[in-house]
């Protein structure tokens, strides 16, 4: 401790040795705040959380039969039975499998179509288990989607994981305002190539119906009121005959509900024997509607049908027509795949629209020669993101400010509140190279996260203690009349042991919290940051101490 | 007491003087810690914390429409009445055939009922505007707590069992009824289940064979199944006789041989141009199949319902998921006899006991370890009495988290061991300075008690304030908006309350504890002596 007093006593006798404290201490500084630029250190808001479940979310293209959709669900299946880690999948076919966290906001309670299906797949007890949830669903994915998505053309498929925290439609979502819906489809089938070919993104889909054949009968009026029939007869027993319909029921005793009477043609007559024109009228023939006077009319008389395109939903979002692509990515943070996927838009783009940047990341495009408005907006966990990060950085600042005033009512002096405020922010330091060094240690990337910042705004009342332990004790060393330096020697010297008690403490409490997968980051960013913290406030904050009139 | 010549300034030294000699000081301790116990215990468990989300779903169904008419006539104009409403952060419109939805997300952190009625307030308002020919709108609110189920089991054939679709439905039913009546269970639903029906399949070449039209065999099994209520008549002495027609329908009989037409002088029956049959609702083309292991292979592809459970809000997933789990079990024996085998295969009580029982073990690993650490710095007494504040905390922090509504789940235990690294530092500063004091030489001639309240008091100033920074640092963090906001919630509710507590119980418990654990070191005035410095004092014993 003594020898501890002797060194800053002697630095704070040196003008050079101050410099260099003052120097090496920026240097830092501006060295760990750099590392999130140059992307040695990456953001992200919450990481990925191994669980003991996932899902597969399969979409074949609008129009596909239930049939066909299963084909799509045993192929999938067929590749997950050859994992050892799953004790048991279940398969929810034309319907959305149980909601969960995830489901809840991509939809998945509002599932029933022929077209989509759901897989949830339970694996055993993560404790025991080697591989991480989403290092399988890493390596399976591109496994599932090459042997399963061709099968019918159109078809998508997505792992979804369970999210570590707030759930989202996606991490990466492109809401694509316009007027004219058709260009708006050729807009948003670029935009999802160019998702596709970005590296770390993957599961790219266009939220819309694909537009596919079908056909329209058109009903003769003429002829329907001349043969004695009316229209609404007709859509009846069309709807009757192939669609079927409970036209009676029955109670029961014995029975939880009704027992409907189900009137349909069967299957085998109402089967059409190709997807064509004409055996939809041979079929339509066949098919005879009784009128008043009870003569039999062939239905395919009084229509006549035409091949059309289907028209597809449309989406809307506060009142403007949108289309959403969506993407997620795979093992890395949704910021830096969305900074390159945004420039390789704007340039492809900027042949044929003029591409303006709006609010933060969202752009505009505006057709050169129609001179039509599409507007292109990022929603999304990346959204979300940005609005965290930004309350929290509102929090820190608001953090700041109130420790401030809080400092100058208790030592009215403004020189000493900046002192302990700059040492108290300077823990970031700690913070940034702490990630930096557990992303070297760990396998997967070690992202800073929401987490972190809370860690570091905690920090901020931690590390203010340390200064003003200092200062407090300095100054009542000083009361009995001891030199500026000695004084600030000493007082360092001695406050050293219970500064360093209590890092010991916080540092000791936090290493478990580092192992968790949330709140890792913020285990992190107390351990590094109060070592950081301890180091400023012991040597830099000294230094300032000395440099200033106010003590 | 009153022999002590010092004059307590702070709060601390209050405390500390008021506390010292009061037989409820330990009566107070043992109260909290067994508050805090009952509370920990009684504090409904979840894994994630709860986010209110308010929003719902509007939907108006017009047949035959097509994408264009309903956004035109439907979701457009409905879109704009409910931007009328004062907290709508976003409407999404969806305009498909037949069919048009609005789904509307409040702000979060909006209250859910007033948001409901609001909602159903705006549509009911507006009925008139909807065009000819729409069903009445259905208004259907989100609830998350009571939408997503905390248990799901899927209910399947046994192998080699042949139990038919529809039986293994009407058991299920019949379990969901049961399952229904444990308390704060609230939804539950059937996910792939297939009802009973009469599937009449016509043939189209025998009704055109017979010169028949669908429209006739309509009216025919209309005219069949009807029930009407029993007819009452009276005896001519006044008693009352009632008599009633039976529904025609008994069996599956009753329905083939119901006669659709004459034809040439004979009756057609059903059966003569359709299949009939008793069996599943075909037209239903959404279906559940299961696939698990047995004995480290995979069955094959098996058909299954999946029952779904949910809770009420803010009640213990914990307790609900042991009861149906209980409920379960006590069916396995029947429905095997039946030929049903059944799979849990969601069980979030489980997952939520694991998390809170895993965090509050970690939490325990932290204070062993923050205990050893101030052993060997501080010496074990002294590390006795701030491990014992530790608990008390901890305990009026539940305690105030449960009369708060607060749940236990994984952000409140974080929130505690992040604050634990805070909490202890007060009391040790508190005993550090009791430490100083003792093997000082100015404190030769004092009074045991009047050091400890000294000490106490001393310290108060500056760490009432740094405790004040640490609290002022996470206040803003509660004004953190979206749904990480909500999320994060449970941080900046209980690690305030946990430092608040920290420094009171700092001030009541340290000084207490110290005048029964420690001893004032017999000194002499000469006697040369470190007090500042315990460390290198302990290193010099050794």
């Amino acid at each position: 401790m003594k020898l501890f007093e002797k060194i800053i006593y002697s630095i704070l006798n040196s003008k050079f040795k101050k410099f260099l404290v003052l120097f090496i201490t920026f240097l830092a500084f501006v060295g760990s705040v750099m590392m999130l630029p140059t992307k040695i250190v990456l953001a992200k808001m919450l990481p990925g959380k191994s669980a003991n479940t996932y899902s597969v979310y399969i979409d074949t293209p609008t129009g596909s039969s239930i049939e066909q959709t299963h084909m799509v669900t045993q192929c999938v299946n067929k590749i997950l039975k050859k994992e050892k880690e799953i004790t048991d999948i279940e398969t929810y076919l034309g319907l959305g499998s149980p909601l969960d966290y995830a489901g809840l906001v991509k939809g998945s309670g509002f599932k029933r179509s022929e077209n989509v299906a759901e897989i949830v797949v339970n694996l055993t007890d993560k404790h025991t288990r080697d591989e991480k949830s989403f290092m399988m669903v890493h390596r399976l994915r591109p496994v599932i989607q090459k042997s399963c998505e061709n099968l019918i053309k159109g078809t998508n498929i997505k792992m979804i994981e369970q999210p570590a925290g707030p759930p989202t439609l996606a991490s990466i979502v492109v809401e694509l305002y316009g007027e004219n819906s058709f260009k708006m489809r050729e807009i948003a089938g670029e935009i999802a190539s160019i998702l596709k070919n970005t590296k770390g993104l993957v599961d790219v889909d266009i939220m819309q119906d694909e537009i596919f054949k079908k056909f329209e009968l058109k009903v003769d009026k003429e002829k329907v009121i001349r043969s004695g029939l009316s229209i609404e007869q007709v859509n009846q027993i069309l709807y009757l005959a192939f669609e079927g319909m409970a036209v009676a029921v029955k109670n029961s005793e014995n029975s939880p509900e009704q027992i409907p009477l189900f009137l349909v043609l069967s299957k085998k007559t109402k089967e059409l024997s190709s997807f064509s024109k004409q055996a939809l009228e041979d079929k339509l023939s066949s098919l005879k509607l009784m009128n008043k006077k009870g003569m039999m009319i062939p239905v395919n008389e009084i229509v006549s049908i035409n091949r059309v395109d289907s028209s597809p939903t449309i989406m809307s979002k506060d009142l403007e027509k949108m289309v959403n692509i969506t993407a997620e990515t795979d093992l890395v943070s949704q910021v830096y795949p969305l900074l390159v996927a945004r420039d390789k838009i704007k340039e492809h783009f900027s042949k044929n629209y003029i591409v303006t940047n709006t609010h933060l990341f969202n752009l505009q495009l505006k057709d050169r020669v129609s001179g039509e408005i599409f507007n292109l907006d990022w929603d999304g966990e990346m959204k979300v993101t940005m609005d965290t990060f930004r309350d929290l950085g509102g929090a820190f600042i608001a953090a700041l400010i109130l420790i401030f005033l809080l400092m100058v009512i208790y030592y009215k002096s403004f020189a000493i509140s900046g002192i302990i405020l700059l040492g108290s922010f300077l823990s970031i330091i700690g913070v940034i190279v702490g990630h930096w060094v557990m992303d070297m240690i760990t396998v997967d990337t070690f992202f800073l996260t929401a987490t972190s910042l809370i860690g570091f705004i905690a920090l901020m009342g931690i590390s203010s203690r340390n200064s003003l332990l200092l200062i407090d004790f300095t100054l009542s060393l000083m009361k009995k009349k001891m030199e500026k330096r000695r004084a600030i020697a000493v007082a360092t010297a001695t406050r050293a042991k219970p500064i360093f008690l209590t890092a010991a403490a916080i540092i000791l409490a936090s290493t478990l919290l580092a192992k968790d997968p949330i709140f890792g980051g913020l285990g992190i960013a107390l351990i590094f940051g109060t070592i950081a913290a301890v180091a400023v406030s012991l040597i830099f904050v000294p230094v300032l101490m000395d440099n200033t009139k106010s003590i | 007491m009153d022999k002590s010549n010092y004059k307590v300034t702070d709060v601390a030294g209050k405390l500390a003087k008021g506390f010292l000699h009061n037989p409820l000081t330990s009566l107070l301790g043992v109260f909290l810690l067994l508050v805090g116990y009952i509370a920990l215990e009684v504090t409904p468990r979840e894994e994630d914390p709860q986010i209110e989300i308010s929003g719902g779903a509007v939907m108006v169904v017009l047949p035959g429409a097509t994408p264009k008419q309903i956004d035109n006539i439907i979701v457009k104009p409905l879109e704009r009445r409910i931007k009328e409403i004062k907290g709508v952060e976003h409407i999404y419109g969806v305009s498909a055939k037949n069919v048009g939805i609005v789904n509307v997300m409040y702000y979060i952190g909006e209250n859910r009922e007033s948001s409901n009625l609001k909602l159903y307030d705006k549509v009911m308002q507006n009925m008139d505007q909807l065009p000819k020919g729409t069903m009445q709108p259905i208004v259907k609110p989100f609830d998350i707590d009571i939408d997503i189920p905390i248990v799901t089991v899927a209910f399947y054939p046994k192998d080699g069992s042949k139990i038919s679709t529809v039986a293994l439905y009407k058991k299920v039913k019949y379990i969901q009824n049961e399952l229904n009546r444990i308390e704060n269970v609230a939804k539950t639903t059937l996910k792939g289940e297939k009802k009973e029906q009469y599937n009449v399949q016509v043939d189209l070449k025998k009704l055109s064979g017979f010169h028949l039209s669908m429209g006739q065999i309509v009216n025919a099994l209309k005219s069949l199944a009807v029930d009407v209520p029993d007819v009452k008549n009276r005896t001519k002495d006044g008693k009352l006789v009632l008599f009633g027609v039976k529904n025609a329908i008994e069996s599956i009989r009753d329905v083939k041989s119901l006669i659709i037409a004459q034809y040439m002088g004979s009756p057609i029956y059903l059966r003569d141009v359709a299949d009939v049959s008793i069996g599943e609702n075909i037209q239903d083309f959404r279906s559940a199949e299961i696939l698990y292991k047995k004995d480290g292979k995979f069955n094959t592809s098996k058909k299954q319902i999946t029952l779904t459970l949910s809770k009420l809000k803010g009640t213990n997933a914990v307790v609900i998921a042991d009861k149906i789990q209980e409920k379960l079990d006590e069916f396995k024996e029947t429905l095997s006899k039946e030929g049903i085998d059944f799979k849990v295969t969601r069980n979030y009580g489980v997952r939520a006991d694991e998390a809170v029982n895993e965090l509050v073990f970690h939490l325990l690993i932290s204070i062993v370890i923050i205990a050893l650490l101030l052993v060997f710095v501080l010496g074990w007494k002294e590390s006795l009495i701030v491990t014992f504040t530790v608990p008390a905390i901890l305990a009026v922090t539940i305690f105030v988290a449960f009369m708060t509504g607060q749940t236990i789940n994984r952000i409140t235990l974080f929130a505690f061991l992040l604050s634990l690294g805070l909490l202890v530092d007060a009391a040790i500063i508190v005993i550090e300075n009791i430490h100083r004091h003792l093997h000082s030489h100015e404190s030769v001639d004092k009074d045991m008690d009047e050091i400890l309240i000294e000490a106490t008091d001393e310290i108060g100033a500056p760490t009432n304030i740094a405790t004040l920074a640490i609290i002022l640092t996470m206040v803003p963090m509660a004004f953190v908006g979206q749904m990480m906001g909500q999320f994060m919630k449970p941080i900046p509710q209980n690690v305030p309350v946990a430092l608040f507590a920290s420094l009171v119980v700092a001030y009541i418990f340290t000084p207490y504890l110290s005048r029964k654990l420690l001893k004032k070191p017999k000194m002499h005035h000469h006697e040369h002596h470190f007090q500042k410095d315990t460390l290198e004092q302990k290193k010099d014993e050794k």
